[in-house]
C-alpha cells in the first residue's frame, strides 16, 4: 500500500508537475487567505492581519521548496535540468553536435553490425539440444586431413562404440526432383535414423525417417524442408502422403521440417531420405559422415578413445585400406561448422573496434576543444557558487546524450550493414544475423561507454581547475593542458589507424595477386550445362552411354562450336577427390596413400576448355584397361625428375582391380579454387555408370546464344531433364567474391580510419595556430620566413602522426599473423606493403597538417597582435 | 500567548496530523487550527511547516487528498485518514503511551541507590 502510494505520488509529481505546482499554490494561497480572515474576524485590521498571516506561515517559497524535496522526485527533476540544459547547448552548437553524432553514429553502427554478425557466426549456440555433446565423426590422419567414414567405419561403429546415446550416418547429393512441375535439381540428405535421433530435431508434421524405412526393401520416403513443401506442393499439410520423384525413383512424403529448418547436424539439404546401409565388401570408399550425440558424462577424449579402439580392431579385417594412421576421429560438430570463421570474424571485429577507437578519440578531442572554448562560462558558473560536482555532471550529461543519440543513429545505420553483410558474405549461420535485443544492448552501452570515455578528459581539466577568476584563457596556460591531452589522442588515433590500414593493404596486395592468378584455361566463350539421367528412363549402360555419346557429339556439332565434351566437376571449384598408390613409388605399409583431386571427363574436355597436352596422347575410344591424365603438377610432384607417362598406380585403395595407366600429361588448371594447387588426376568418366555430367562447349557464339542452343538440344534428347547453366568466365569471377568483399569491406574500415586521423591531426594544427596566432604574428612581423612557420606547424603535427605509427607498427606486428590464412601469396609482414601503408599514412598526414600551416604563413602581423 | 512553548518532538506532528483528521477531513489551515486548539496553544507550529509533513504522509499513504468546497464556497485541498493511517495513528499512539509512561517513571525517580 505504502509503495504504491509512494510511487503514485512521486509520478504524478513528474509527469503532471504543471498541474501538482499550480494546485500547491492554490492550496497555500487558501491556507494565508483562510488565516486572514480568521485575524479579522477576531478584530485585526485587514492590512496587519494580511501581513501577520503571512508571517505565522513562514515564508512560502521556503515551505513550497520543502514541499517539493518532500516529494522525492529532486534527483530526477536535477537530471531534468541537466538535460534540458544539455539539450540548449548542443542545439546552440550544430557543428560540432552534427560531427560528433556522424562520427561516433558510425563507429558505433559498424560495431554494433560486426557484433551481430560476429553473436550469429561465433557466440550462438548451435540450433540443437544441447549442441554440445554433437559429434561429428570422420577419417582422419593428419591435423589437416579429414576425411568421410565408410560403409565399413559405419557398420562396425554401430556394433561396437560405447560413448554414444544415439548414433546415424549421413551423406549429401545432388539430386533430380520432378513430379512438382519444372523437373530440378536439389540437394538431398540421405541419413539414416540414428541420424535424426542423434541431432534431436523432431519433424515438425507427418513422421521421421525411422529404422523400418533403412530396410533394404522398405518402400523410398522423403522428409521435406518447410521451404520445399511449401514452394513445390503448397504447403506442409497437404504435402504429407503425396510422392515425388527424386532421380526417377518415386517417394513418399512423409515428413515436414519446422520453418527455417535448412540445416541438420552440418549438413544443409532440401529434402531427406533414408540412408540404406548395404553389407560392406571393402573398407572403402569414404563417402558418409558420421553423427553422434554423447553420452551423458562421456568427453570428446573418452570417445575418441573408444573410436581409435574401433579403428585398431577392423583395420586387419581389410586388405584394401592400410593405413593405419588414420583414425575415426570425434569432432565437435561446432567446431565443424564454425571452422576458420571464427578467425576471419575474429580480425573483422578487431578491425571494427579499432574504428569505434578511432571515433571516440576523435569525438573525445571534439569535446575537449568545446570544453575549453567553454572555459570562461564555466569559471563565470564556479564564481557564482555551482560546484564543480554539478558541472561535471552536466558535462557528462551532456555527453551522453549525443553518445546515445549516436547510438540510434549507429543502429539505424547497423540495420543497414547487417543487410549488406549478411548478402554479401559467406560466413556460417550468417543469415540468422539480426539486430535483436542484444545488438541494441550492445550499441547503447558501447554509447553509454563512449559517452563516459569522452568526458574523462574535459573532467580531468576540470579538477585541475585553479581559482575561479581565470576567465581568459588566451594569455593564461589552461589551454596547455587540454593540448596536450589533445597531442596524447592524436597520436593515439595514428596508432590505431595504422594496423587497420596494414590490414587493408595486405588483403588489397592479395586480392590482386589472387585476379592475377592464370587458371590454366580461357574462360572466354566456355558455357555447360549440368544434367542429370534418372535411373527410371536411363535404366542401364546402354541407355545412359547412349545419352552421352548423342550429346557430345551434337553438341560439337552445333553452329559456333569449336570443340565438345564432358566432365564430373568444373573449375575453379571442383570438389572431388580419390585416394591412390604409385605402383614404383609405394607409401610404406601403414601409413596414408596420398589423395589427390580426381575427375572423370571425356577426351574432348581439355579441347573445350582448352587445355593443352603436354605429353602422351588423350583417351581414345580404344582405351579398355584403366588410363589417367595427370596434370603438370601432379607430375612433377609424384615423378620428379622422371618420366611420368607409362607409370602405372593403384587407384581407390582397390588392390585387386587392374593397375592403372598413365596414358599423358596435361597443363596446368586451378581446379580446386584460384588459391589452390594444381594437382589432377583425370579418368575418362564412366560412361556405362554417370548419371550426372557437365556438358562444356567452346563456342564463338557468344555464351547466351551458345546456353540457348544446348538447351534445345538436351530438351530435344529428352524434355524432362532438369538442367542448370553455367557460364565458365562468370564462375571464375564469382569465385573472386569473397575475397573482393573482405577485401571492400576491411578497405572501407581503413578509409574511415585514414580520414578520423586526418581529420583529428588537422584539427589539433589548427587549433595550435588558432591559439599561437598572436606569437605567430610577431615572429613573422620579426622577419621569420613564412615558409618557416609553415615548416614548424608540419614538423610538429607531423611529429605526433609519426610516433602514432610506430606505436601503431609496434601493435601490428605484434597481432597481424592471425591474418596469415586469409592471404594468398603474400606474407602478413610484409614489408612492401607495410612501407606502403606507412607512407600514406604520413603523408595524408603532412597534407593534412599542411593546410593549418600555410594558413599560419599567411597570418598578417598587424592583424594578428593588434586583435587582442 | 501561551505561558510556555515547546519545540516539536521529531515525528510527533505527524502523530498530531493523524489525531486531528481522525475526527474529520479537514484543509490544512484547519488541521493547523485544530492541532492549536487541542494542544491549547502549547506547541508552536509554523504553519508552513504542516505542507512538507502533509506531503511525507500522502506518500506513506497514512492520509489522501481531494478538494472540496468550503462553508464559503471556496475550492480548497481536504485531507482524509486512510486505513493504513488509522491504523499507523493507533500503533503510534500505543508507543507514545509507552514511552512516556517510562519516562514519567524514570523523571519521578529522585535518587537511585548505589549511583550516588
Amino acid at each position: 500500500m505504502s509503495v504504491l502510494s509512494d510511487a503514485m505520488e512521486r509520478l504524478k509529481a513528474l509527469f503532471f508537475r504543471g498541474r501538482v505546482e499550480r494546485e500547491m499554490a492554490e492550496e497555500l494561497r487558501f491556507h494565508v487567505d483562510r488565516e486572514t480572515a480568521e485575524r479579522i474576524r477576531n478584530g485585526a485590521d485587514p492590512e496587519s492581519a494580511r501581513r501577520d498571516a503571512l508571517l505565522a506561515f513562514g515564508g512560502v517559497e521556503q515551505y513550497k521548496e520543502a514541499v517539493r524535496d518532500a516529494r522525492g522526485n529532486r534527483p530526477l527533476e536535477d537530471l531534468a535540468t541537466d538535460i534540458r540544459y544539455a539539450l540548449r547547448g548542443l542545439r546552440r552548437n550544430p557543428g560540432f553536435t552534427l560531427t560528433a553524432i556522424l562520427v561516433l553514429g558510425l563507429g558505433l553502427g559498424a560495431t554494433t553490425a560486426v557484433f551481430s554478425v560476429m553473436y550469429s557466426v561465433v557466440l550462438a549456440k548451435l540450433p540443437y539440444p544441447d549442441p554440445d555433446r554433437l559429434m561429428m565423426v570422420a577419417e582422419k590422419n593428419s591435423p589437416t586431413n579429414i576425411w568421410n567414414i565408410s560403409t565399413a567405419d559405419a557398420t562396425a561403429i554401430r556394433a561396437q562404440q560405447r560413448s554414444f546415446e544415439a548414433w546415424g550416418e549421413v551423406s549429401r547429393m545432388e539430386a533430380a526432383l520432378s513430379g512438382q512441375g519444372t523437373p530440378e535439381h536439389i540437394m538431398i540428405g540421405r541419413a539414416s535414423a540414428g541420424f535424426f535421433k542423434a541431432v534431436g530435431i523432431p519433424v515438425a508434421r507427418g513422421r521421421s525417417i525411422e529404422n523400418r524405412d533403412e530396410d533394404p526393401g522398405a518402400p523410398s520416403v522423403l522428409v521435406l524442408s518447410h521451404t520445399l513443401a511449401e514452394r513445390a506442393m503448397g504447403g506442409a499439410e497437404r504435402a504429407l502422403g503425396r510422392s515425388l520423384t527424386v532421380d526417377g525413383i518415386p517417394h513418399e512424403v512423409i515428413g515436414v521440417l519446422s520453418p527455417g529448418r535448412n540445416e541438420l547436424g552440418g549438413v544443409t539439404a532440401t529434402a531427406w531420405t533414408a540412408l540404406k546401409l548395404p553389407a560392406p565388401v571393402r573398407r572403402g570408399p569414404f563417402w558418409m559422415r558420421g553423427m553422434g550425440r554423447l553420452k551423458e558424462g562421456v568427453t570428446v577424449e573418452m570417445a575418441a578413445a573408444d573410436l581409435a579402439g574401433i579403428s585398431a580392431r577392423i583395420l586387419p579385417l581389410w586388405t584394401d585400406f592400410r593405413d593405419s594412421v588414420a583414425k575415426l576421429t570425434p569432432i565437435p560438430l561446432r567446431e565443424r561448422i564454425v571452422g576458420r570463421a571464427d578467425r576471419q570474424v575474429g580480425i573483422f571485429a578487431g578491425a571494427v573496434l579499432l574504428v569505434l577507437l578511432l571515433a571516440v578519440t576523435n569525438v573525445a578531442t571534439l569535446v575537449l576543444v568545446r570544453a575549453s572554448a567553454r572555459e570562461p562560462e564555466v569559471a563565470v558558473r564556479v564564481m557564482l557558487g555551482a560546484g564543480k560536482g554539478r558541472i561535471a555532471r552536466l558535462l557528462v550529461t551532456e555527453n551522453i546524450i549525443l553518445t546515445l543519440a549516436a547510438g540510434a543513429l549507429g543502429l539505424l545505420l547497423a540495420s543497414l550493414g547487417l543487410k549488406l553483410a549478411v548478402t554479401q558474405l559467406s560466413l556460417p549461420r550468417i543469415q540468422n544475423a539480426a539486430l535483436d535485443w542484444r545488438a541494441v544492448a550492445v550499441a547503447f552501452s558501447a554509447a553509454l561507454l563512449s559517452g563516459i570515455a569522452v568526458s574523462l578528459s574535459p573532467i580531468a581539466a576540470l579538477a585541475g581547475r585553479g581559482g575561479p577568476l581565470r576567465t581568459d584563457t588566451r594569455r593564461t596556460g589552461t589551454g596547455r593542458t587540454t593540448n596536450r591531452v589533445r597531442s596524447v589522442l592524436v597520436t593515439a588515433e595514428f596508432a590505431l589507424a595504422l594496423p587497420l590500414l596494414v590490414v587493408a593493404g595486405l588483403l588489397l596486395n592479395s586480392f590482386v595477386r589472387l585476379s592475377r592468378v592464370d587458371p590454366g584455361f580461357d574462360p572466354e566463350g566456355i558455357v555447360a550445362v549440368e544434367v542429370s539421367l534418372p535411373a527410371v528412363r536411363y535404366p542401364d549402360s546402354l541407355a545412359l552411354r547412349g545419352f552421352w555419346q548423342r550429346a557430345e557429339d551434337l553438341t560439337a556439332g552445333l553452329p559456333g562450336v569449336t570443340a565438345a565434351g564432358l566432365a564430373s566437376d568444373l573449375p575453379p571449384d571442383s570438389p572431388g577427390t580419390n585416394n591412390f598408390n604409385l605402383v614404383d613409388h609405394p607409401v610404406p605399409d601403414g601409413t596414408s596413400e596420398p589423395v589427390s583431386p580426381w575427375y572423370g571427363v571425356s577426351a574432348g574436355y581439355f579441347a573445350a576448355m582448352g587445355i593443352p597436352l603436354l605429353d602422351g596422347r588423350l583417351f581414345t575410344a580404344a582405351d579398355t584397361m584403366p588410363v589417367v591424365l595427370v596434370s603438370r603438377a601432379w607430375a612433377a610432384k609424384y615423378f620428379p625428375n622422371e618420366q611420368a607417362v607409362g607409370r602405372l598406380l593403384i587407384s581407390g585403395g582397390c588392390y585387386d582391380c587392374p593397375r592403372t595407366t598413365i596414358i599423358g600429361v596435361v597443363g596446368n588448371v586451378k581446379n580446386l579454387g584460384l588459391a589452390e594447387s594444381e594437382d589432377a588426376v583425370y579418368e575418362q568418366f564412366n560412361r556405362n555408370r554417370d548419371r550426372t555430367l557437365h556438358l562444356v562447349a567452346r563456342s564463338g557464339a557468344g555464351a547466351t546464344a551458345a546456353l540457348r542452343e544446348m538447351r534445345e538440344l538436351v530438351r530435344s534428347l529428352d524434355p524432362e531433364l532438369p538442367l542448370t547453366e553455367s557460364i565458365l568466365a562468370a564462375k571464375l569471377d564469382d569465385s573472386l567474391d569473397d575475397p573482393r568483399r573482405w577485401t571492400v569491406m576491411l578497405g572501407a574500415f581503413a578509409t574511415v580510419g585514414l580520414a578520423l586521423a586526418a581529420l583529428g591531426i588537422f584539427g589539433l594544427m589548427s587549433y595550435v595556430v588558432r591559439q599561437r596566432r598572436r606569437e605567430i604574428g610577431v615572429r613573422l612581423a620579426l622577419g621569420a620566413e613564412p615558409a618557416a612557420v609553415t615548416r614548424l606547424i608540419i614538423a610538429r603535427g607531423v611529429r605526433h602522426a609519426a610516433v602514432g605509427s610506430a606505436i601503431g607498427l609496434v601493435v601490428t606486428l605484434a597481432l597481424i599473423r592471425r591474418l596469415g590464412t586469409m592471404l594468398f601469396g603474400v606474407s602478413p609482414t610484409d614489408l612492401t606493403t607495410i612501407a606502403a601503408v606507412a607512407a600514406l599514412l604520413l603523408s595524408v598526414a603532412l597534407f593534412a597538417c599542411w593546410l593549418p600551416g600555410r594558413r599560419a604563413a599567411r597570418i598578417r602581423p598587424i592583424e594578428a597582435i593588434s586583435s587582442e | 500567548m501561551p505561558p510556555e512553548s515547546s519545540e516539536l518532538l521529531q515525528g510527533t506532528l505527524e502523530l498530531l496530523v493523524l489525531k486531528a483528521l481522525s475526527l474529520t477531513p479537514m484543509h490544512g489551515w484547519g488541521i493547523g487550527h485544530r492541532i492549536d486548539q487541542l494542544s491549547k496553544d502549547t506547541f508552536q507550529v509554523q504553519q508552513g511547516s504542516l505542507y512538507p509533513a502533509l506531503q511525507r504522509m500522502l506518500r506513506r499513504g497514512w492520509i489522501k487528498s481531494e478538494w472540496r468546497i468550503t462553508e464559503n464556497n471556496r475550492r480548497a485541498r481536504y485531507y482524509l485518514l486512510t486505513r493504513t493511517g488509522r491504523q499507523q495513528l493507533d500503533s503510534e499512539t500505543r508507543a507514545w503511551e509507552r514511552a512516556s509512561t517510562a519516562i514519567n517513571g524514570i523523571l519521578r525517580v529522585r535518587s537511585v541507590e548505589g549511583l550516588s
